[in-house]
């Protein structure tokens, strides 16, 4: 059984989507806790 | 630059100009949330405008941008910079910082319950549906687990799984977003309608609405708590997805395609798994250590100023996403399979989410 081209790179983009959002949510709160992002600059 | 590498380059420009396209909405509805209802104080319209969510600006927005970037013909080239899927993983990782581990953990029981015997059922009624009135078990499979599990992402994972086509994959996650959207706004009608106590709520819309980022817009609508535990049960469900995605493999392998390739390891099942689910976990975790030591609430706040910005820029996403024409190619068959599924799924959802979570406290 062959996949499809398009189903795989869907496939590929969300396994990437899935881990960057993951990092980034997490440096994210990281900075924000630690207070490299003050309150003021996120509006 | 051969024409190959001229073509990537101009694919990547668009994508760039459609993540700009959603940050500019997105910037205009944070404005038009924090400034209408200072703007209609003292008129007739004050009311309304204080009620209005930003989810409702986001969407509206959303499809308003989409009808004129279709008119100037540029929507497509831009679509691929409409990631829903990154913005509003990354929007619930930062949403784990807002929730205290105790309540993930109390409502760990009640959400694994629902969203074991949801998927079943409501995949089960699916895939009975879509082979009574003929449809292939491709399309069967795809549209059972995007109404049963998580929309688009369970839908991209199936169609891995049953090796769908890239047609029927477009085709199941436009029905999604189709019935997503006015699920949104119908769905917090319903609670108001039926006065159900915020926890069931939560529940009955993280068990219902498909994709993940509507489950968000439907609980911000209801409220924080409802946002919190539609999040929970949501998530949950999301984490079963590698499980439905090893399972089907395994069936497709064995019985559809007779191939007696049935790859059922434990790499498959963590490459399926959601790894968001951990950033959510762990953000829940952080935020309730930095706060029992002492920690600055406020510093929580912004944690959650933040989290509504990557939800707004979803929530606009999901408009500009939204497209009927792939809908008119598949024919009206799957339509009213993945309709009636809602249905069932909307019914017995209500059912289990106000027996398992009727008591309830976080």
């Amino acid at each position: 059984m062959e996949t499809d081209e398009g189903v795989r790179r869907e496939r590929r983009l969300a396994w990437n989507e899935d881990w960057a959002a993951t990092i980034v949510g997490l440096v994210l709160l990281a900075l924000v806790l630690t207070q490299f992002i003050p309150g003021w600059l996120v509006p | 630059m051969t024409e190959v590498q001229a073509r990537q380059r101009s694919q990547v420009w668009w994508a760039v100009g459609g993540v700009a396209v959603v940050v500019l909405l997105g910037a205009l509805t944070r404005y038009l949330e924090q400034n209408v209802p200072v703007f209609t104080k003292g008129t007739w319209l004050g009311g309304i405008a204080k009620s209005v969510e930003y989810p409702v600006y986001a969407i509206v927005l959303g499809l308003l941008g989409n009808a004129v970037l279709t008119g100037l013909g540029f929507r497509d080239r831009l679509a691929a910079g409409f990631r829903t899927e990154f913005f509003i993983k990354t929007g619930l990782v930062l949403l784990g910082a807002s929730i205290n581990f105790a309540v993930i953990v109390k409502a760990a029981g009640p959400a694994i319950a629902q969203a074991f015997l949801l998927i079943t059922l409501v995949f089960g009624f699916t895939w009975w549906l879509g082979g009574k009135v003929g449809l292939g078990p491709k399309l069967r499979a795809l549209l059972s687990s995007a109404v049963s599990i998580c929309g688009v992402s369970a839908a991209i994972a199936a169609a891995g799984a049953v090796q769908a086509r890239r047609e029927q994959l477009a085709y199941t996650a436009s029905l999604v977003i189709i019935f997503a959207l006015p699920s949104i706004f119908v769905l917090p009608l319903l609670v108001d309608a039926f006065g159900l106590p915020t926890a069931v709520a939560g529940a009955w819309i993280g068990g219902n609405i498909d994709t993940t980022a509507a489950v968000s817009a439907a609980g911000a609508l209801v409220g924080e708590e409802a946002l919190q535990i539609a999040t929970i049960v949501k998530t949950t469900q999301n984490a079963l997805l590698g499980v439905v995605a090893v399972a089907l493999t395994a069936y497709f392998a064995l019985k559809v395609e007779k191939t007696g390739e049935a790859k059922v390891s434990g790499r498959a099942l963590w490459e399926r798994f959601p790894k968001f689910v951990l950033g959510f976990l762990v953000a829940s975790v952080v935020a309730t250590v930095f706060l029992e030591s002492g920690g600055d609430k406020t510093v929580i706040a912004t944690v959650n100023d933040l989290r509504t910005l990557f939800l707004i820029l979803a929530f606009v996403s999901i408009g500009l996403e939204f497209r009927v024409a792939p809908l008119r190619e598949a024919g009206w068959k799957p339509i009213g399979v993945f309709a009636s599924a809602t249905v069932f799924n909307l019914l017995v959802g209500l059912g289990l989410a106000s027996l398992l979570f009727a008591n309830f406290s976080g």
